[in-house]
């Protein structure tokens, strides 16, 4: 008995050896496959994120922790991280709001959906300068919407929707409408149209069903367009510029950034505060996800998908 | 099913005495018509449901089979007709105030709830307190045996587990009336069997009047009190399940219905219902009438392989001809034989005996099982 498990045994191992010999070499090749694109992103992304992280840490005069003492400890830079978020955040919340009422209109196809996508997603193609041009003559002083409201007797003076706040606010909507928009539309267009007519057949009304079902299953598609969204209006530089008062109240974190660099030339100081963006950033987006996963269960498809 | 003389199938459709009343007397539909872009989905679709009554619609994909489920339930507008439960319309209510529960072929449980959470939908919409909600899931979950799943969500139950979850949760809110949309189609064979008569005890015990859309015809005549057969939009034939079993109505009845072997063939006598036909190789057959056909008409002639008859040559009756087996499936229950006649016929038989390919025998169609059809075009 155990002379015939061994010679099983041995024999297993025998069959099993070409296979496992195999193993490594399709590794090697699947490594090999991976390295352009293990090296784009070390020598795109690792090496100047790591660059500047060591730079930031590496101050002209001053300890180790300098730069990051100086940004907090003075009130005018510490007020970027406000002001900045002042615009993202509206901005995003704005998109959100507006974008999954549109994307729930639209999740199933008729016709002329394409061209009305297309329409919507006009935008991402322009630019934020393009956007902040044209906005500038639109909205300005003497620009055809205050013109129009003046025409129309609505207003006693002409509103004031560029060079502040306001302006920079629709800018950074326009400019990330589309993105959020197409995030929702795939997500939305996603759902199983039968969760639907399940709801409804079991008494729920139209609020119902959106309420109910189809927000709730949204909830993914939601927080990847927050997450998308509000990474990029953060990072907002040039509307800020053209379009707010850029020393004043829409002074961000970027301008103080490019300031730094391009005005003191204070490289180490310019790299404190870009990490001090990119830890915001990745706290909010540590908070989004968190209630995300709070929020949701489950894949957006019914029954076995 | 038992085989029996076509003359001993007579209508069987009253629901037995034991079940709950239904919560409807009727419901009627006549002549509901429903087009997609110009081509008819639904065409003139008369139905009267009785209550408590299992009825199937019962054809191939696009036969307009969901078409008219789906505008019952209200799910599709029908561009005609009139759907009535107890003598009022229902057409032009929104589907959320029909009360009429619906069963989903890929089930459309919500992902994002619990068992519980899905089957007690139904009655939270209707505002149902909280005591008595809790009491008649705990019930119906017991019904569908889920209970100790209540907790879990849809992902992590079988295909079977979550059909029974979306039976419940539709079975809970006590629809008027039952609809379900090729409920089984998504599962594997053997739990197709159990959900099956699954299904049958169900509407035994709950008295629920059920329509029930398949494309599968086991399905349909094992669980209904009566099968509609449906075919490009228009129903071909209402009848109990042996009826339409055993009493085709057409060619197209009968080739759906599991008479494979169809044949085209030319009338040349006619006595009352016995036929006498030629097939287009000149095979001289005695068969059944069914429907106005005389000497010189084109026809169809269908019979079942069951019914068949295969023995060793030179048995040589009236009815037969020589040939030779070609294929062989062992199917558990005896065989399927492919047979053909020395005059290239093809014949599918069953046998309980054991042939090889290559064995000469005699294949027998017995007059009163070859059936005889005017050429409908839905056949051969």
């Amino acid at each position: 008995m155990a002379k015939g498990t061994h010679t099983l045994e041995s024999a297993g191992a025998a069959v099993a050896r070409p296979r496992r010999a195999g193993r490594p070499r399709a590794f090697w090749i699947g490594l090999l496959l991976l390295a352009p694109a293990v090296i784009l992103v070390l020598a795109l992304f690792f090496y100047p994120f790591f660059y500047g992280l060591r730079l930031s840490f590496d101050p002209v005069t001053g300890g180790r922790f300098e730069n990051y003492r100086a940004f907090f400890s003075d009130a005018r830079e510490r007020a970027t991280i406000g002001n900045t978020l002042r615009l993202a955040v509206p901005a995003t919340v704005i998109n959100l709001a507006v974008a999954i009422p549109l994307a729930y209109r639209m999740r199933r196809r008729f016709y002329g959906r394409r061209v009305i996508t297309g329409l919507f997603v006009i935008p991402m193609t322009l630019g934020t300068v393009l956007i902040a041009q044209g906005m500038l003559s639109f909205f300005g002083r003497k620009g055809w919407f205050n013109k129009t409201l003046e025409l129309l007797h609505l207003t006693d003076e002409p509103l004031r929707l560029v060079h502040n706040r306001t302006g920079v606010i629709i800018s950074l909507t326009i400019a990330e409408f589309p993105v959020v928009f197409l995030i929702l539309l795939g997500f939305v267009s996603g759902i199983d149209p039968n969760l639907e007519r399940a709801a409804q057949m079991l008494g729920a009304n139209g609020w119902q069903r959106f309420r109910r079902i189809m927000l709730p299953l949204m909830i993914p598609g939601i927080a990847t367009a927050f997450a998308l969204s509000f990474v990029a209006t953060f990072a907002v530089f040039p509307s800020a510029v053209m379009l707010g008062q850029p020393a004043g109240e829409t002074r961000v974190i970027a301008i103080a950034a490019w300031q730094a660099a391009y005005e003191r030339f204070d490289y180490s100081a310019a790299s404190a505060i870009a990490i001090v963006m990119a830890g915001i950033e990745v706290l909010v987006l540590a908070i989004v996800l968190l209630g995300r996963s709070r929020l949701y269960r489950g894949p957006s498809s019914g029954g076995k998908g | 099913m038992t085989m029996n003389t076509p003359s001993a199938a007579t209508s069987t459709g009253a629901p037995p005495r034991d079940r709950p009343a239904p919560r409807i007397e009727r419901l009627q539909i006549r002549n509901l018509t429903k087009q997609f872009g110009g081509l008819a989905a639904l065409r003139a679709f008369d139905l009267d449901v009785r209550g408590g009554e299992f009825i199937s619609l019962l054809g191939p994909s696009g036969c307009g089979k969901t078409t008219a489920l789906n505008c019952i339930a209200g799910l599709l507008e029908p561009d005609g007709g009139t759907i009535d439960v107890d003598g009022r319309s229902v057409v032009g209510t929104p589907p959320e105030r029909r009360r009429f529960g619906m069963v989903f072929q890929n089930y459309a449980l919500f992902p994002h709830l619990s068992v519980d959470r899905n089957v007690s939908f139904g009655l939270e919409m209707q505002r149902v307190p909280k005591a008595q909600m809790s009491e008649r899931v705990d019930r119906v979950l017991d019904l569908v045996r889920l209970r100790e799943h209540r907790e879990k969500y849809p992902a992590q139950l079988s295909g079977g587990q979550q059909q029974r979850v979306a039976i419940a949760r539709a079975v809970v809110t006590e629809p008027r009336l039952m609809l379900m949309d090729e409920p089984l189609s998504n599962l594997d064979a053997k739990l197709r069997l159990e959900m099956r008569t699954e299904i049958r005890r169900l509407h035994q015990e709950l008295g629920l009047t059920t329509i029930y859309v398949t494309h599968d015809q086991e399905e349909a005549l094992s669980l209904s009190d009566r099968v509609v057969l449906m075919d490009q939009g228009v129903i071909r034939q209402v009848g109990t399940p042996r009826d339409v079993y055993l009493e085709p109505a057409s060619a197209y009845a009968a080739n759906f219905l599991g008479a494979r072997n169809l044949m085209p063939v030319r009338v040349t006598a006619r006595d009352a219902d016995r036929i006498e036909v030629v097939t287009p190789s000149g095979t001289a057959l005695t068969g059944t009438s069914r429907g106005t056909l005389g000497p010189g008409d084109d026809a169809v002639a269908a019979i079942r392989p069951e019914h068949v008859v295969v023995r060793p040559q030179g048995q040589n009756g009236g009815n037969s001809a020589p040939g030779t087996v070609v294929t062989v499936e062992f199917l558990g229950q005896g065989t399927e034989l492919g047979i053909q006649t020395v005059r290239e016929e093809l014949f599918i038989a069953r046998s309980d005996d054991l042939w090889h390919p290559g064995d000469p025998v005699d294949v027998h169609l017995p007059p009163e099982r070859l059936l005889v059809f005017p050429d409908d075009g839905g056949g051969a």
